[in-house]
């Protein structure tokens, strides 16, 4: 027996005191109104009503189910707009993930500018690298992530991309003062986050490195910046990072002189996951993101690629 | 031992890498990474339809001084040669034969690949026993392709959808199975045929190695024989991500080698010279191993 439904018919029954005003207000014929307030009555093991041609009156049963079956009815009510809010995703949890490359700083700001959006819906962040990422989100075990790019997102939706300068870490001891040229660094070695974490902008980053005349004497590979910070303390090696990473003292950061190299970040996310919170994440990464001095970009790419007739297409 | 250095000359440079170099005089003596593998041939593609050209130069099929009308409106564009020009071109078959080779000329390449045939390419592949070895359209129908899998025809627009990983996955002309291509050991092969005069008659297989050898780019094979006592000839191929060239490396005491190299990375990046410069890196290491 669907019980809720039976209450229902039941409450109306009992309100009206008429079967035939409440099939009128159920939208039902009266016959099977009836029908059903008898199962209700065989179910229960009880008389629910007193029925005279006249009239329908309450028997004591009756008066307690009433009682309670309007305070069951109102939270049944509750239960179905509660998860009408988590489907719509202003409830519940939302499964994300950043790299690890973005900073403690960037991470608490992101958590709390969610939280202010969408108070209500507890956020799972946690580190991953981006090709993991889109992994993650093209299985359905993350709803949204940060990623960087470009990045190969395939079916998954992308937000706006935002981009910011890398300069170079250098030890202190001996460090010029003003903006560094990519070319100056050639007889130093590199510390690096693994290609694994992120291919494409690896590849990327090595490739625009050796255009400007650093080719690296040696590659270490480190995921976070105070690790990054320690092979760079030592002397041989310089880093990149971006402008606001706090630094071990020793480290320092230069601008690297036409800001050759950029970091670029988006979210993504699984098209299926679309609704508040998602909504709410790519906003609060937005204001974080702007607020941090990143700018929004028009392509995931460069802004601009020029082939040459040694090195274009079909040559 | 030298494969594993044929193996860091593409490595350190961050492509992947497919190479075969024989002695053109000693067949037996020869070294091979990876071959036997597919690969895409990208302009590497006009090498197979200089060789059926001058096939049908030897069977009187076409004059080789016959003149081509390339109008501007139709011709295929290209950032070298006629394909790069404005104004109506008429020209001779080998004078377009020299432009399709030494600048990888496009508008050339399709006006002789519309004289002589896809069919034909393929039937003189198959006879010179080439099987692994397919031409599958010209340059406009690679460009088609990709225009199509960009899903914009606009040249800015397309250079930048081109860096997009996404985009480029999808890239047909990249998939061997879906594209011109062969094996580094097939092309060495088609090369030796050519300098050994079995390609085609001895006269043609010299117009073949005359263009081959005015080819101008040095960035790449060349670029690993920096001596003026050292002829290199060759034909390069480019798409995005891909770097190729196949050539003869002759050398002051007399010995002859073909080496194909064909190189991918993903990076989107156009001008990328380490990448150039490992090509002539990995056919010098080759070569010097065949010593």
């Amino acid at each position: 027996m669907d019980l809720l439904r039976h209450l229902r018919y039941f409450v109306a029954v009992a309100e009206e005191l008429h079967f035939g005003r409440a099939a009128q207000r159920l939208h039902m014929a009266q016959p099977p109104l009836s029908q059903r307030i008898r199962g209700l009555e065989r179910e229960l093991g009880v008389e629910l009503l007193k029925r005279s041609t006249r009239r329908v009156e309450l028997t004591p049963a009756g008066r307690v189910l009433l009682a309670e079956a309007r305070e069951l009815l109102a939270q049944a009510e509750h239960l179905q707009a509660v998860m009408g809010r988590v489907q719509a995703g202003e409830l519940g949890e939302l499964r994300a993930a950043a790299p690890p490359m973005v900073g403690g700083a960037a991470v608490a700001r992101l958590l709390t500018a969610f939280h202010e959006r969408c108070p209500d819906v507890q956020l799972e962040l946690r580190e991953s690298t981006t090709p993991a990422l889109l992994q993650a989100l093209a299985d359905g075990s993350l709803d949204i992530g940060l990623v960087s790019r470009p990045a190969r997102l395939g079916a998954l939706a992308g937000g706006p991309t935002f981009a910011t300068a890398l300069g170079v870490l250098l030890a202190a001891d001996g460090a010029p003062e003003g903006p560094v040229e990519l070319g100056q660094l050639r007889d130093r070695e590199l510390v690096l986050f693994p290609r694994e974490s992120a291919p494409d902008q690896y590849d990327e980053l090595l490739a625009t490195c050796s255009a400007y005349g650093f080719v690296p004497r040696a590659v270490h590979h480190a995921v976070a910046t105070p690790f990054a910070a320690g092979v760079v303390l030592a002397g041989r090696a310089v880093g990149f990072a971006t402008a606001d990473e706090p630094l071990p003292p020793g480290v320092v950061w230069r601008p690297l002189a036409g800001r050759p190299l950029q970091w670029r970040v988006s979210t993504a996310w699984r098209p299926g996951a679309a609704g508040t919170a998602v909504a709410a994440f790519n906003d609060a990464a937005t204001a974080v993101l702007a607020d941090a001095g990143w700018t929004p970009v028009d392509a995931p790419g460069p802004a601009r690629r020029v082939p040459r007739p040694a090195s274009g297409l079909l040559t | 031992m030298s494969q594993a250095r044929i193996a860091a000359a593409f490595a350190d440079a961050g492509v992947e890498g497919w190479l075969h170099a024989v002695d053109i005089d000693a067949p037996g003596r020869e070294i091979g990474l990876r071959a036997d593998d597919p690969v895409v041939l990208s302009s590497v593609f006009k090498l197979p339809l200089l060789v059926e050209l001058w096939r049908q130069v030897d069977a009187g099929l076409l004059s080789a001084t016959t003149a081509v009308d390339l109008p501007p409106a139709t011709r295929t564009s290209g950032p070298t040669g006629i394909a790069a020009m404005r104004d109506p071109v008429r020209m001779s078959v080998r004078d377009l034969a020299q432009l399709m080779i030494s600048v990888s000329d496009n508008a050339a390449a399709d006006a002789l690949f519309d004289l002589v045939g896809e069919r034909a390419i393929n039937a003189r592949l198959d006879a010179l026993g080439l099987d692994a070895t397919r031409v599958v359209g010209c340059c406009r129908d690679l460009f088609a392709a990709m225009q199509q899998d960009a899903g914009t025809e606009e040249p800015d627009e397309l250079a930048l959808r081109l860096a997009d990983p996404d985009v480029r996955a999808r890239l047909r002309v990249l998939d061997p199975a879906r594209s011109s291509r062969s094996t580094p050991r097939q092309m060495t092969a088609l090369l030796g045929a050519v300098w050994r005069d079995g390609a085609a008659s001895a006269e043609a297989c010299a117009e073949m190695r005359r263009a081959l050898a005015l080819q101008v780019w040095p960035h790449r094979l060349a670029s690993g024989f920096p001596s003026d006592d050292v002829r290199v000839s060759g034909k390069t191929g480019t798409l995005p991500g891909v770097r190729n060239e196949v050539g003869v490396v002759e050398r002051p005491d007399g010995r002859r080698f073909a080496v194909a190299v064909f190189t991918r990375t993903d990076s989107p990046a156009f001008v990328l010279p380490q990448a150039d410069a490992a090509i002539g890196r990995a056919a010098r290491v080759a070569i010097d191993a065949l010593d």
